[in-house]
C-alpha cells in the first residue's frame, strides 16, 4: 500500500461503511488513477469532493448538524463538570466558573457559541430528521423516540438539579442562602449521568440518519441486486 | 441540469465508459472547462443512476479493485436531448435577434425622462 493509497483510504472514510463495502474500491481506483503520478497526497479539490459526496451518503447537513450537536453536548456537559468542580469565586457568580472570572473575550465568545449553538441546534435538526425520515416508518419512530426520551431527561435533570434562581441569585448575594459558595454544587454526578445518557441518544439519532436505505433504494444496492452484473468473465471489454 | 451532470451524461454518448474515462472525456468534451473531482464524478453517477439516467453495463476487477463500467439509458438519453434543446433555444435568443423578436416582440426603448 503506497502512501497515496493509505490518505486516499482516510478521505474514503467519508462515506459510510455501507457504502464504502459497495464502490469504496471502485471509487479509491479513480482516484488513483485520476492522481497524477509522483503525487503523495490526494489533491485539495478531491479531498472536499470525497468530503461532500460522503456527506452527502451519510444524511447531508441533517445529518452533519446532529454532530456538530453532539459534539457540542459532550463537549458542554465535559466543561460544565469541570465547572462544577470549581469553588464559587464571587457571591454573584451563581454558576461557578462556567466564565471564570478575568476570561478573555474569546473564551467568553466561543462558551457563549457553544452554548448558543447546543440550544438552538435540536429544533431544526429534530425537524429536518422528521422530514428526512418522513416515508420511513420504523425509522421515523426510532428517530423521534430518542427526542422525546432526550427532553424528559432534560427536565428532569433540570428539576433535580439544584440551579439557583433568580431570586436566590438576589438571595444569596445580600443574605444567607442555601448555596455553600466555596463548595461545588451545579453539576451532580447524577446529572452528568443524565447528559451522558442524553449524547448517547444523540449519537444514536446521528447514527439513524446515516444508515443505509432500504435495500434497492441505494445505488450499490439496486446493482448487488443484479447479479449478473457482478460476474466479469465474460464481460471483460 | 448542472453543467457537469450534462458533460457527465455526454461523455456516455458514444459508449459505456468507466469512472476514470468519463473524467477523461468529460475535460476533453468541455475543452478542459469541467474538470470532474473523483467525489464529483460519484456523487452524479448515484443521482443519475436513481433517476435512472445511467446504468450499470458491466464491472470487471482491476488491481484488486473494481471498475464499472456506466451507459446511457434511453431515459439519460432523452433528458441529454432534452437539455439541449433547451440550451440551443435559450442561445437563440442571444445569438439570433429575428429569433428574439419572434419570442418576446419588440423590446419597449427606456424613457429617457
Amino acid at each position: 500500500v503506497t502512501p497515496l493509497q493509505r490518505r486516499c483510504g482516510w478521505l474514503l472514510r467519508a462515506y459510510p461503511r455501507w457504502y464504502r463495502r459497495g464502490r469504496g474500491g471502485e471509487i479509491l481506483g479513480t482516484l488513483l488513477e485520476a492522481t497524477p503520478p509522483g503525487r503523495t497526497w490526494p489533491s485539495w479539490r478531491d479531498a472536499r469532493a470525497l468530503f461532500f459526496g460522503g456527506l452527502r451518503v451519510r444524511g447531508g447537513w441533517t445529518w452533519l448538524l446532529s454532530v456538530l450537536w453532539t459534539v457540542t453536548g459532550a463537549a458542554g456537559a465535559g466543561y460544565f463538570f469541570l465547572a462544577s468542580t470549581q469553588p464559587y469565586q464571587d457571591d454573584w457568580e451563581v454558576i461557578p466558573a462556567w466564565i471564570p472570572l478575568g476570561a478573555t473575550g474569546a473564551y467568553i465568545g466561543a462558551v457563549t457559541l457553544s452554548f448558543a449553538l447546543w440550544v438552538l441546534l435540536p429544533l431544526p435538526v429534530m425537524i429536518a430528521g422528521l422530514v428526512r425520515l418522513i416515508d420511513r416508518d420504523l425509522r421515523l419512530v426510532a428517530w423521534a423516540g430518542p427526542w422525546v426520551a432526550g427532553f424528559a431527561l432534560m427536565y428532569l435533570a433540570y428539576n433535580w438539579g439544584n440551579y439557583p434562581s433568580a431570586d436566590l441569585t438576589y438571595t444569596c448575594a445580600h443574605e444567607s442562602c442555601s448555596l455553600n459558595f466555596g463548595e461545588p454544587s451545579v453539576v451532580s454526578w447524577g446529572e452528568l449521568g443524565i447528559c451522558a445518557a442524553w449524547l448517547v441518544l444523540a449519537a444514536v439519532m446521528t447514527r439513524i440518519l446515516a444508515l443505509r436505505p432500504a435495500r434497492g433504494q441505494d445505488v450499490p444496492g439496486r446493482w448487488e441486486a443484479r447479479p449478473q452484473s457482478l460476474t466479469s468473465g465474460d464481460l471483460q471489454p | 441540469m448542472r453543467e457537469p451532470t450534462y458533460f457527465v451524461l455526454a461523455s456516455l454518448l458514444d459508449g459505456p465508459l468507466h469512472g476514470y474515462a468519463i473524467i477523461q472525456r468529460t475535460a476533453a468534451l468541455s475543452a478542459g472547462r469541467v474538470q470532474l473531482a473523483t467525489g464529483t464524478l460519484y456523487t452524479a453517477l448515484d443521482r443519475l443512476a436513481a433517476a435512472g439516467h445511467v446504468e450499470l453495463v458491466r464491472e470487471e476487477i482491476v488491481n484488486g479493485r473494481a471498475r464499472r463500467t456506466y451507459g446511457l439509458t434511453a431515459s439519460g438519453a432523452g433528458a441529454l436531448r432534452a437539455e439541449a434543446s433547451r440550451m440551443a433555444e435559450a442561445a437563440r435568443l442571444v445569438t439570433n435577434p429575428g429569433h428574439r423578436a419572434k419570442a418576446g416582440g419588440p423590446a419597449r426603448k427606456a424613457n429617457p425622462a
